[in-house]
């Protein structure tokens, strides 16, 4: 079973560093997701391992054999690579029927012409794409295309899928749809699936491990709830969630095993650590997730309604804290009036507590 | 008293003339309706006129009667094999030549297109710059050098012999040197770029992920060039054979530089001889060169427009792993590198050299002079003057007629593109838009001489249409379809909110064209004037038959030294001309980014 590991893999594009010594394990049977902002050099990082670029130092390794090594001098094609590859912009033929983009791989496997019949239909019938057996790319939707890509992707059944923002040229509902159906189809295929993606939505949603990336680095790489959860660093805490975690500028003194005083806002609190603490530096940020900031009748925090975003089936209230705007996210509907006064508290055991300086995070605890 | 429903109406007149785009689509309709469709209603007429001269004597009627003579001569005169020889023969010449053309413009032109976009080839700056010269200079250039090069006492008029003979003692074949082979290559070589740039353009467009999908499916590489690379660019495959073999089919300075020393006529050079003494055949033959043209590119047209056709999106990566050429790379690279030198350097050196000789054949440095350039009241030059190029009032005049030529047809040409853009991209999907789109496009489609017939047809009727009146007017229509596509690109790139933004405010219409508009697209809507311009200067074949005297204008003084076999002379214009031709085209590129050889064919 197909395992990938990166060694040390670079990338540079004259002095432009894409990819800088990413060393990642990809476990057999994982839905791995590449996260980070355009230009980050997740898409490149796909399509080094593909084999479609060519890394400038490091080794990459499928399933045991090493397909790419700067040191041994070893650079098997991508046609040899046994992988698969969903493009974002689909790269259907536009002069061949949808029939014929899904057989034309496995016409290259020397299939019979009636096993490719038969592996077609199937994979027609799983998208259901059936009715467009015969129409070029150009009659299709954009949702259609979609299918047929991923149709022609899977006909020759690659253990490992590897898929380049697959989902960005759809509208939103269609995008929900498609998201499910991937999830399905991993489980359905049993094979390995590689996804790149600048949506820290879908990498929520559909991967069992996210690698965050950021100016050719990595930043984390987690299974999703923990990066939720526990960001590494500022840049992830800040990346990942909508609306943002609250960063509150603070001043920290140690005040015990694992406690310390924090100063914000024109407030004095006690961060109580889950695990006893290192060394603290004074100048701290706290990572507040918006849903664990709620809105009571009584507490002594006072703070005014700076603006209300109902949205349904939850409400963003932006809230003026001393100086600063922070946001919360209460269930339901509520709407305030512009500037009433409001009592917040701060709640549960997962806030965050990172160093200023260095971004990094010192702990976790509650207020 | 007006009724209600007409008051109506006028309102809804004035409504419809109050936009300015209306108003501009409804007078170029107009204006084009007049200056291209009647004029081809009018030669057709011309075909069954006897004419005062030869025809009327032949036909015993009184000119400006209706015959069927000239039919009759052109398509079923046996005597004599009259038939054959003004059409049949001409006809079958011109497609062997059009064809061959064609075919080598596009291996040569596809083929380094391919290298130079899909593989490791090396030079690729060098070859890809010089590779279009050969369609930035005028189609001749090619023509007069193998001519001068090859040519020997043994073959053609064969009155002196050109460097290869002098120099070297080869005397080529007079298969090799005139008709049908140097003819076709020449064109060939000189319509290669065009299809270079039209294939290369596709090629680097081209999704590169269509062909990285192929890849990572297991296919072999070959197979992945004749399965999707090959199939998606046939149609601009297509379409570039049909146009260079247009082009070709109506060439006329090519053939008659290499064809008619030895007698080998095409369509466009019987006519040429026609024209004078038997005008309705002259038009006959210019009718069928007409009905060929458009129906080729009609048939371009259909192709373009079709279900399998497509635009290719760019993907995101561009990154396309090239072919390595391996051991082949160095000596397909320096091949091409030598072709070009031949084929864009060598001949201007020729120019030059044949320019200074005093004595033909002998190129002995005692032999050479700079008088044919800067000399002053030598007889011995003997050519119909007796100063040097650059001093001859007469050369020099008709350098200035043909610049005064070229700025007046780029003004006119330019400025209605401009217009026409506008007003087609504001009422896009319209009849009438659609309508001026297609009349604008028309005069691409008819070959030049063919069209200049068409225009001596129109201004022997009418007075006032003679001399630089017609020239300007022909220049200006005939060049209208590169400077109103470039007016349609520009506005389209446009959004609509622009020019709204300032209608909301007030500013009326001139202003918004000149103030916002037009700086705006300032690159794209100077390459609308550019185009005319350059094409001006080297056009030969759409004035030839308008010109009041052949001293007119320096393309077709060119012409006249050339029959006349004053080479010195003759070599000095022509390099006169390819030189005032790339300094305007480079002068321009580098004040505006925009180059003859972005624009469409020609």
């Amino acid at each position: 079973m197909p395992e990938i590991i990166l060694k040390n893999v670079t990338k540079r594009f004259g002095k432009f560093v894409a990819v800088d010594n990413l060393n990642l394990t990809i476990p057999t049977r994982s839905f791995i997701t590449l996260l980070g902002p355009s230009g980050c050099g997740k898409t490149t990082t796909l399509r080094m391992i593909a084999g479609l670029e060519t890394p400038t130092e490091g080794e990459i390794i499928i399933d045991g054999v090493t397909v790419f090594s700067s040191e041994k001098g070893i650079n098997v094609p991508p046609n040899k690579r046994d992988v698969g590859f969903l493009f974002q912009n689909y790269a259907l033929w536009p002069h061949m029927t949808v029939y014929q983009n899904i057989a034309f791989g496995l016409e290259n496997l020397k299939w019979d012409k009636q096993r490719i019949r038969k592996r077609v239909d199937e994979l027609l019938a799983m998208l259901k794409i059936e009715e467009f057996e015969k129409r070029y790319p150009s009659e299709l939707s954009g949702g259609q295309q979609q299918r047929v890509a991923i149709a022609r992707t899977l006909a020759p059944n690659p253990k490992v899928l590897f898929m380049d923002e697959p989902l960005s040229n759809l509208d939103a509902k269609l995008r929900t749809e498609m998201r499910t159906e991937l999830k399905r189809l991993h489980i359905d295929t049993d094979s390995t699936f590689v996804y790149v993606t600048h949506d820290q939505l879908e990498a929520m949603t559909l991967s069992t491990k996210v690698c965050l990336m950021e100016k050719g680095l990595l930043q984390q790489y987690a299974a999703p709830l923990e990066m939720y959860l526990r960001p590494a660093n500022l840049f992830v805490a800040d990346f990942m969630g909508s609306p943002t975690m609250n960063f509150l500028k603070a001043k920290a003194r140690k005040i015990g095993e694992s406690a310390c005083e924090v100063s914000f806002c024109g407030l004095k609190r006690t961060f109580t650590a889950n695990k006893p603490l290192g060394e603290v530096p004074e100048n701290v940020t706290l990572g507040v997730r918006p849903e664990f900031i709620t809105i009571r009748p009584e507490s002594d925090v006072k703070a005014s309604v700076y603006s209300t975003l109902p949205s349904g089936m939850e409400t963003t209230v932006k809230l003026r804290l001393g100086e600063e705007i922070i946001t919360s996210v209460i269930f339901g509907s509520v709407d305030f009036p512009v500037d009433t006064e409001v009592c917040l508290a701060f709640n549960g055991s997962d806030m965050l507590l990172y160093d200023t300086q260095s971004g990094k995070l010192l702990a976790d605890g509650s207020l | 008293m007006l009724n209600p429903f007409t008051a109506k109406q006028r309102a809804r007149l004035r409504a419809f003339f109050s936009k300015p785009a209306n108003i501009i689509l409804v007078s170029f309709c107009l204006v084009l309706c007049v200056l291209t469709l009647y004029p081809l209603i009018l030669l057709m007429v011309e075909t069954i006129t006897v004419h005062a001269g030869k025809e009327a004597r032949a036909t015993k009627l009184g000119a400006g009667e209706l015959t069927l003579y000239s039919l009759g001569k052109i398509f079923a005169e046996s005597k004599n094999s009259y038939s054959q020889l003004t059409f049949y023969e001409p006809l079958l010449n011109t497609l062997a030549v059009a064809i061959t053309a064609s075919l080598i413009a596009i291996l040569f032109g596809g083929g380094v297109a391919w290298l130079i976009t899909r593989t490791n080839l090396k030079f690729k700056k060098f070859i890809s710059t010089v590779f279009v010269f050969p369609y930035i200079m005028p189609a001749w250039t090619l023509a007069t050098f193998w001519q001068t090069f090859f040519k020997n006492v043994n073959v053609g008029t064969g009155t002196s012999n050109g460097i290869m003979a002098a120099v070297f003692g080869v005397f080529m074949p007079e298969w090799f040197v005139y008709g049908y082979f140097p003819i076709s290559l020449v064109l060939g070589l000189h319509y290669a770029p065009f299809a270079y740039i039209l294939i290369g353009g596709i090629l680097r467009n081209m999704d590169a992920n269509l062909e990285e999908a192929a890849t990572i499916l297991k296919t072999p590489r070959w197979r992945v060039m004749l399965r999707i690379t090959l199939p998606i660019v046939k149609p601009a495959l297509l379409s570039t054979l049909l146009l260079v073999f247009a082009s070709s089919m109506s060439a006329y300075s090519v053939p008659v530089f290499l064809g008619s020393p030895v007698r080998y006529y095409v369509l466009s050079t019987k006519m040429m001889s026609l024209i004078n003494n038997y005008p309705g055949q002259g038009y006959i033959i210019a009718a069928v060169m007409i009905i060929f043209g458009v129906s080729i590119l009609a048939v371009n047209q259909r192709i373009t427009g079709s279900r399998k056709s497509y635009t290719t999106v760019t993907g995101k990566s561009s990154q396309i792993s090239l072919v390595n050429l391996r051991k082949l790379n160095v000596p397909i690279a320096l091949i091409l590198t030598v072709v070009m030198v031949m084929v864009a350097v060598v001949p201007l050196i020729t120019f030059a050299l044949e320019s200074v000789i005093i004595k033909a054949s002998d190129y002995s440095l005692s032999n050479m002079t700079l008088d044919f350039w800067i000399g002053r009241n030598l007889d011995y030059l003997d050519q119909g003057d007796s100063t040097g190029i650059l001093l001859s009032a007469k050369v020099l005049k008709a350098l200035g007629f043909s610049l005064l030529l070229a700025v007046t047809c780029s003004v006119v040409a330019g400025t209605s593109g401009v217009l026409v853009g506008y007003g087609i991209v504001k009422r896009r999907g319209s009849k009438l838009a659609t309508a001026v789109s297609n009349l604008s496009f028309f005069p691409y489609l008819m070959p030049s001489l063919a069209f200049g017939a068409i225009y001596l047809a129109m201004s022997s009727r009418i007075p006032f249409l003679q001399g630089f009146a017609v020239l300007a007017l022909i220049g200006s229509v005939k060049y209208l379809p590169f400077a109103s596509r470039s007016g349609v690109n520009a506005m389209l790139q446009l959004s609509g909110e622009i020019e709204e933004a300032a209608v909301i405010v007030g500013v009326p219409w001139y202003k918004r064209m000149l103030k916002i508009l037009f700086p705006i697209q300032k690159s794209s809507f100077l390459s609308g004037y550019l185009l005319p311009m350059v094409s001006c200067m080297r056009e030969l074949s759409l004035f030839v038959l308008l010109v009041p005297t052949s001293n007119t204008l320096l393309t077709t003084m060119l012409m006249q030294y050339s029959e006349k076999g004053w080479a010195q002379f003759g070599n000095a214009i022509n390099l006169l001309i390819i030189v005032v031709v790339l300094i305007v085209n480079f002068t321009v590129n580098k004040l505006t980014g925009a180059s003859i050889d972005k624009g469409v064919g020609g």
